[in-house]
Parts: structure tokens; C-alpha cells; sequence
């Protein structure tokens, strides 16, 4: 599929969610108040998770709708150099909730020309989760929220780098 | 709206994926307490990072728990390494949305990406402990 190109409507990873519901089946007939509490407790979660997904439609439209596939080219692919790379750090930092409900946007951007070195970049920024900061400070001390922190924002640029490395290599 | 509509069909198509992983999650809080998880530290530096490295990878929830269980591990005597390692990869290292990344973009890129995390994770683990020890 070429970037920018619309893919046709199919759900995907039916045959994921059925091995899910298969291992649901098979802890239900071993133990079945165990299954119910796993099973309230993914629905908790997606619950939980609904203002998330609200956030990442809103921003998946808003991508689409205001940067063209030449302005996220210019911004976040080849050619976007150290805009490119703070942009992902940012956006890895400040982005809230699991990683895997920021997958389709991610996706969105690559199909659109994104570089694959500032995914990396942004999904290993999200180690940094500026909510629960004070937690961390509480928990393990100041000193080490900032070293590890630094860690984290040098090691995320590292990891972009090395990804953008080795597709080069590989001619990807 | 249309632009809406569009990314809301786009984001239902994923719908099996999400729930998916959030039933994965669920029977894995369930069935994986964070009690389990700290009794598989030893005390040995080196092993202990990666135990903490595997444990955060294979363990979910949200990252306020890791930030807790590595607080009470280093009161019980566990290297810095080691629970930095657990409290990078709990984030970072999702063994339960590895279907899902690399149906989303590709297996190549899921493990390559994973792989980089995993280095990052040990390099960074072992970069902060070290400043640590240097600061202290």
C-alpha cells in the first residue's frame, strides 16, 4: 500500500481476539469465579481506557484532516532532521494511557510517511509518564527521576537512530 | 465529520485487536499478582536485571504499580539495576500487544523495535545505576 493510500474496511485480528476468548473458555471450566474476576477486569479496563480512544480518534481526524501527507512528510519523515526527532520526543512524553491504544495513530502517520526511527523514538519516550512523575519522586527519589528520565530521552533518540541504522542497511 | 467518521471506521477495524489485548490484560492481573512477580528477584545483580527486565516485559497494568513494587524491592535489598530494568520494560516491553504491534506494522518492525527496548532498557538500567552509585 502506498503512503496516503485508503485501505478498504476489515476488522483485524479476529483470529486474536478468538484465542483470547478460548483461553477465557478454557479458565472458566477450570475456574470459573477466576475467569469472571480477568473478565471484569478487562471490562474495567476499557472503561477505563474510553476517554483514550475518544483522545486518539479526535487526533487520528486531526492529522487527517489538517496535515496533508506532504506537511507529515515534511515534519516526520526523511527530510524533517531535529524538528523531526524533538517533535517525537514530545509527543512520546506528554501522550497519556497503554501504548497499544496509540498504535492506529502511529499507524496512521507511517501509512502517511512518517519515519519509522521516530516511532521508535516516540513509543520509547512514553517510558517518561509526566502524570505519575510525583509518584516516581515519592516512591524512588528526585535524584533518580532525573537521571533515569535523562536516560530515558537519551535512549529513545539512541533507539530511533540505530532503527533508522538499520533499515538503511537492510534498504527498508 | 467526514474526516471523523473516517477515523472512528478506522479505529472500529481495530476493535478485535483492542479488546483482545484488554482481555489478555485482564487474565494477566488476574493470574500474574505483583507479589509473584517480586518473588522471582534473588539478589544477584546481574541475573536480577534481567529477571526485571523479563518480569516488566511479561507483567501489565498500570506503571504506578511498577513504581511502587520497585520502591518496597529496593527496600528488600534488590540492585537499583534491577528494578530500573522492571520499571523500563513494565512500560516499554508489552509481551501481551506484540500480536497486536505486529499486525499493526509489520513483524520486521516489532522485532526490531522490541529488540532495540530490550537494549535500551538493560543499557539504560545499568547507565542509571551506575550514575547513581557515582552521585551517592
Amino acid at each position: 500500500m502506498k503512503a496516503g493510500e485508503e485501505q478498504p474496511f476489515a476488522f483485524r485480528g479476529r483470529l486474536f481476539l478468538l484465542l483470547v476468548v478460548l483461553a477465557y473458555v478454557v479458565l472458566a471450566w477450570h475456574d470459573a469465579p477466576v475467569a469472571l474476576v480477568a473478565l471484569r477486569r478487562g471490562g474495567l479496563l476499557l472503561l477505563r481506557l474510553l476517554p483514550v480512544f475518544a483522545v486518539v480518534i479526535c487526533l487520528i481526524a486531526v492529522v487527517n484532516y489538517f496535515l496533508r501527507p506532504a506537511r507529515i512528510v515534511r515534519w516526520l519523515g526523511r527530510e524533517s532532521g531535529l524538528r523531526g526527532w524533538l517533535l517525537a520526543l514530545l509527543a512520546g512524553v506528554i501522550s497519556h494511557g497503554p501504548m497499544y491504544a496509540w498504535y492506529p495513530m502511529v499507524q496512521d502517520l507511517r501509512r502517511h510517511g512518517g519515519r519509522d526511527g521516530l516511532v521508535v523514538v516516540f513509543l520509547f519516550a512514553r517510558c517518561i509518564k509526566v502524570p505519575l512523575l510525583p509518584v516516581m519522586v515519592d516512591t524512588l527519589g528526585l535524584r533518580f527521576t532525573l537521571v533515569l528520565s535523562l536516560y530515558i530521552l537519551a535512549g529513545s533518540l539512541l533507539q530511533g537512530w540505530l532503527m533508522e541504522r538499520l533499515q538503511r542497511r537492510a534498504g527498508g | 465529520m467526514r474526516v471523523l467518521k473516517r477515523s472512528g471506521l478506522m479505529f472500529w477495524s481495530m476493535a478485535p485487536l483492542l479488546v483482545g489485548i484488554m482481555g489478555l490484560v485482564g487474565l494477566l492481573e488476574t493470574l500474574v499478582t505483583p507479589e509473584m512477580l517480586a518473588t522471582l528477584f534473588r539478589g544477584r545483580p546481574v541475573a536480577d536485571t534481567l529477571v526485571g527486565t523479563l518480569a516488566g516485559a511479561a507483567a501489565t497494568g498500570n506503571p504506578v504499580v511498577s513504581y511502587l513494587l520497585g520502591g518496597e524491592l529496593l527496600q528488600q535489598g534488590i540492585s537499583l539495576y534491577a528494578v530500573t530494568a522492571f520499571i523500563l520494560s513494565w512500560v516499554t516491553l508489552g509481551v501481551i500487544q506484540l500480536p497486536m504491534e505486529a499486525e499493526m506494522f509489520g513483524a520486521r518492525f516489532m522485532v526490531l523495535r522490541n529488540l532495540l527496548a530490550l537494549g535500551g532498557t538493560v543499557l539504560i538500567a545499568v547507565l542509571t545505576g551506575l550514575t547513581m552509585q557515582v552521585l551517592s
